[in-house]
């Protein structure tokens, strides 16, 4: 056996040194083991980070997207403004809401037009729907990671209420193609605001038993209490955003800092704690969607009552001269847009900035020193998506 | 084997069903009959009520009921029906497969689903064949740098220890198949093996994720077994003796949970570990090392495993209820004659259904017990498992044997059971 | 095509100098006074600005937003190709979280490069959160950024082995 391993060895060492990756020869000169919590793995997603554990402590962390990279920004530079929004949905399939949301602002700022009062309702109305969704889903899969199997099936089968909703306001479950510079595609639905209003308040009472059988379960808070601790200065350094950054006591959000559409005429507050820990990771996004059903129901009130959704424009709108930047608080942080324009209907440059791009940073950070029991309830707190990394 | 299937033909239908029983007819008649006679010339036949077993006399008896009975009270009491049948291999067996579909359809319903629903006409209550049809069809992967001789053999081994783990457990008064005086140290002497076993084969699947899943076994169930017996002393004391039947008869004035709560809470917990189950499923933790030392089983290996490991969850069970609840103690509600003024021989012995009744219902709760944290808790991680195993638990067997130890000497319990 | 930089008198173009904006001017001077022509406006809108500095001067510019003006973290490092002027401009877009008057605003910091031999220094030693941004900017536009320890590949695959994908001249195949 070891005739036929060596020789295959001398050609591995030399075809991984030539793609750069000499993390094998170098853990097994240093006695650690190599694991590549790789794509095919069901603790990992389509990402790949590669760590080298010294018994049961993680001592190096690479994290290697990349998997899923479609190049969105290039394909952008190729469509004009309405045709991006189909394509830029997909990075996040579930929570596309905002990522076309962003998108539509920034536009709207490089084409010079305001959107309807109604439509400003309507598209935040959808926003808060997807963030409820999208929250649930990674709870869901945080169940799965800690080997909870009921914390996976109720979160998903909760979810469904607002897919159902969201399908009766856009016509499709996910990837809703519902925000376009401009507005949104069409008014609301008959009795959509009853059923609405009748499936949040279920769901606030759901959330109340969440709290007592998934947080306050003893396991779990030993599982995930002073388990990666990212600290107040760290968080600012690595740049963090969204719950990992709110986690780490810094009151952050976007929807408060920079009020975009309606949200300086909605009162909320923005929920945060100050732990630091995977537990607060954990609960803030719980949090959220409690204060987000408060936000569903102040909009559904304050929506006028008729109007129009959108602006109606010319069939291959020609962007002015110059920049705009905008961002949108989406599920997992800051999500913002940089959109270039040099005068034709196609924008020059779009570069898009997500939040699971940025917090991948503190993956390394917190995962050396750790033990490889926790790197799932590391890993998954960070609230990373890894194709909306990738784009 | 992968071809798209033709569309459905009655008449083909109807043909192959033609072909299977002409060749069934042509094998037997053929090959099947002159075997069996030629190994009945050999073989001596036994004996029944006086007259020589032979299979004409057999399938003669079977017209007459009176007659068949002598037949079947001779058959249950041979060896090769208790360690086969019952309380044995198959009727372990059932009771492992009846606990996989209720194990899926009571984690169904506390998530608020329904579970397996299709296969069967009856919510899903043919699931099990379904599986076990398709892991019987699946190919076998074998790593390429596994070590084959341990890799092959690792799953038989495992499954036939779980096995053997069975003949020790008393189902009813008289009915083990085998009676050893040192009955529950033979049952932590079989346990002992799990841990090895799953290293050998973790080992030998030449893998990085299987290695961690071995190790993580090791640790966990070795840890555990200590407060396994220890718990268990806390009943030996009490019953004076090591066999199995003797420990529940023992139980006749009251059951032993009563004076040993914590052992059995520490029992309860010990088996939970050793069977791996959530939340103490790190052995196969799916998240962080893909499935543990399970990963590379497909096929019939993973179900040799699965048939393995739900086995052991019967023993386990059956031992608690035997340790602690009484085994099959409970009030006769059977009547003790099934047909009065009947005066042949009879296979019907009140005791003894009485005693599988209560046993099987007892082992059941039992079951729905194990079964239920996988519902309610996310997976430990290895320090506070460790911890546990082998600071907390130990201290509370201990207290246990201590309380037990008072009350033997204060009089208040006799030896071998019972009030004083 | 125009470079958005360039300071135009056409009605098509967005409005670049808002006078009303306190904090924003106020930035502004702060910087002005003390860097005189190292920095250059060019433009300020609501709770945006942007200012273009020499790459040489780069390090010491974003060294006192940093520490004098508390703009502590980066949102994201965008790369743009303008090939008519022969140049890659590198955007740093800054923001702060512990100061909270400037929390909403974004500082856009931007230097140019040469697309031929295009060399910057890196940011960070400064800013730690540009770390993976730099690297994709590398791999996408081909900037390499003196300082950074890992110029290799991150987003791309194994065996890229075209140009840099955002430049101008990387044609999607078939459009």
């Amino acid at each position: 056996m070891t005739n036929k391993f060596s020789d295959s060895f001398e050609k591995k060492l030399e075809d991984t040194t030539k793609l750069g990756l000499e993390v094998v020869r170098e853990s097994a000169e240093e006695n650690l083991m190599t694991l590549s919590v790789g794509p095919q793995h069901p603790g990992s997603g389509h990402f790949r980070f590669i760590i080298k554990v010294d018994g049961d402590y993680i001592v190096y962390c690479d994290p290697d997207p990349g998997y899923v990279h479609r190049g969105e920004e290039k394909m952008c530079e190729y469509r004009n403004f309405i045709q991006n929004i189909p394509h830029l949905e997909r990075p996040v399939i579930h929570d596309s809401t905002h990522i076309t949301y962003s998108y539509s602002l920034a536009v709207e700022e490089l084409l010079g037009i305001e959107v309807p009062r109604r439509g400003q309702f309507i598209r935040a109305i959808a926003s808060e729907l997807n963030r409820q969704v999208y929250t649930l889903y990674w709870l869901a899969i945080y169940g799965i990671f800690l080997g909870h199997s009921t914390m996976f099936m109720w979160p998903a089968g909760d979810r469904e209420l607002f897919i159902d909703l969201l399908a009766a306001l856009t016509g499709a479950r996910v990837t809703h193609a519902f925000n376009i510079p401009g507005g949104v595609r069409n008014d609301i639905p008959d009795g959509f605001k009853e059923k609405c209003l009748q499936y949040v308040s279920y769901f606030e009472k759901r959330l109340k038993e969440y709290e007592d059988i998934f947080y306050n379960n003893p396991l779990f808070r030993q599982r995930t209490e002073n388990v990666g601790i990212l600290s107040k200065e760290n968080a600012i350094k690595l740049g963090v955003t969204g719950s990992v950054l709110r986690a780490s006591g810094i009151p952050y959000d976007v929807r408060k800092v920079e009020p975009y559409d309606v949200y300086d005429e909605i009162d909320f507050k923005v929920q945060y704690m100050k732990t630091c820990d995977s537990f607060a990771r954990a609960y803030v996004p719980f949090l959220d969607m409690r204060e987000s059903c408060n936000i569903i129901r102040q909009l559904l009130e304050k929506m006028p009552g008729s109007g129009e959704v959108r602006v109606k424009l010319q069939s291959n709108p020609k962007g002015r001269i110059g920049e705009a930047y905008k961002r949108v608080e989406s599920g997992r942080g800051a999500l913002s847009y940089y959109i270039v324009s040099d005068g034709s209907s196609r924008p020059y440059r779009v570069k898009i900035s997500v939040g699971s791009f940025r917090n991948i940073l503190a993956l390394p950070h917190l995962l050396v020193g750790s033990k490889l029991g926790d790197m799932p309830s590391i890993y998954w707190a960070l609230n990373y998506w890894p194709v909306e990394a990738d784009r | 084997m992968a071809t798209a299937p033709k569309d459905f033909r009655f008449g083909n239908f109807v043909g192959s069903l033609v072909w299977l029983i002409f060749w069934v007819i042509v094998i037997v008649s053929l090959v099947g009959l002159p075997l069996i006679f030629i190994i009945l010339f050999y073989v001596p036949l036994p004996y029944s009520n006086g007259e020589v077993l032979t299979p004409y006399l057999f399938f003669s008896m079977i017209v007459d009921p009176t007659r068949t009975i002598p037949i079947i009270n001779f058959l249950i009491h041979t060896d090769i029906f208790r360690a086969a049948v019952f309380p044995g291999f198959t009727f372990a067996a059932l009771i492992a497969a009846a606990t996989i579909f209720i194990e899926r359809k009571f984690l169904a319903k506390m998530q608020l689903r329904t579970g397996p629903l299709y296969a069967g006409k009856f919510e899903g209550i043919l699931q099990l064949m379904a599986d076990g049809l398709k892991l019987i069809s699946k190919e076998i992967i074998a790593p390429s740098g596994a070590d084959k001789p341990i890799f092959w053999s690792s799953p038989i081994i495992y499954v036939a220890t779980a096995a053997s783990l069975t003949a020790l457990i008393p189902v009813a008064p008289g009915w083990v198949v085998a009676d050893l005086d040192v009955g529950l140290l033979a049952i932590f002497a079989i346990l002992g093996f799990f841990p090895l076993i799953a290293l050998l084969f973790s080992w030998s699947s030449n893998s990085k994720y299987p290695f961690i899943g071995g190790l993580r076994a090791l640790h966990q169930m070795i840890a555990f077994e200590i407060p396994f017996i220890l718990s268990a002393l806390s009943v030996v004391l009490v019953a004076g003796s090591l066999n199995l039947t003797d420990i529940v008869e023992s139980q006749y004035a009251f059951w032993f949970f009563a004076i040993a709560p914590i052992s059995a809470f520490v029992f309860y917990i010990s088996s939970l570990a050793e069977l791996e189950r959530v939340p103490f499923d790190l052995p196969e933790a799916e998240s962080e090392i893909v499935a543990g030392w399970l990963t590379e089983t497909s096929g019939m290996i993973y179900g040799l495993i699965q048939l393995g490991t739900y086995l052991k969850l019967y023993v386990l069970a059956a031992l608690f209820v035997i340790l602690f609840l009484g085994g099959w103690m409970g009030p006769q509600i059977f009547p003790q004659e099934l047909i009065p003024n009947y005066t042949g021989e009879k296979i019907y012995n009140a005791t003894v259904v009485n005693g599988i009744f209560w046993f099987t219902i007892k082992t059941f709760g039992m079951i729905m017990l194990i079964l239920l944290p996988r519902g309610i808790n996310p997976r430990i991680r290895i320090d506070i498992l460790l911890h546990t195993g082998w600071y907390k638990l130990i201290v509370l067997s201990f207290i246990n044997m201590f309380i037990v130890l008072a009350l033997i000497y204060g009089g208040v319990i006799t030896p071998a059971g019972g009030l004083q | 095509m125009t470079t958005p930089n360039k300071i135009d008198d056409k009605n098509s173009k967005i409005k670049t100098f808002e006078s009303d904006l306190p904090i924003e001017n106020s930035l502004y001077n702060e910087i002005s006074s003390k860097f005189h022509d190292k920095v250059q406006l060019l433009y300020v809108k609501p709770k945006r600005i942007k200012v273009y500095v020499d790459p040489k001067n780069i390090v010491e510019v974003a060294s006192f937003l940093k520490k004098e003006i508390g703009l502590d973290h980066a949102e994201s490092v965008c790369g743009t190709d303008y090939p008519n002027e022969n140049a890659i401009e590198v955007i740093y877009h800054l923001s702060s979280y512990s100061r909270e008057e400037l929390a909403p605003i974004i500082f856009a910091l931007s230097t140019k490069t040469d697309r031929n031999s295009s060399y910057l220094p890196s940011l960070l030693p400064l800013f730690k959160s540009v770390e993976y941004h730099e690297r994709e900017t590398y791999e996408m536009l081909g900037v390499y950024f003196q300082g950074h320890p890992r110029n290799e590949r991150f987003l791309l695959p194994e065996d890229w082995a075209d140009i840099p994908p955002l430049r101008k001249d990387f044609r999607i195949k078939g459009r």
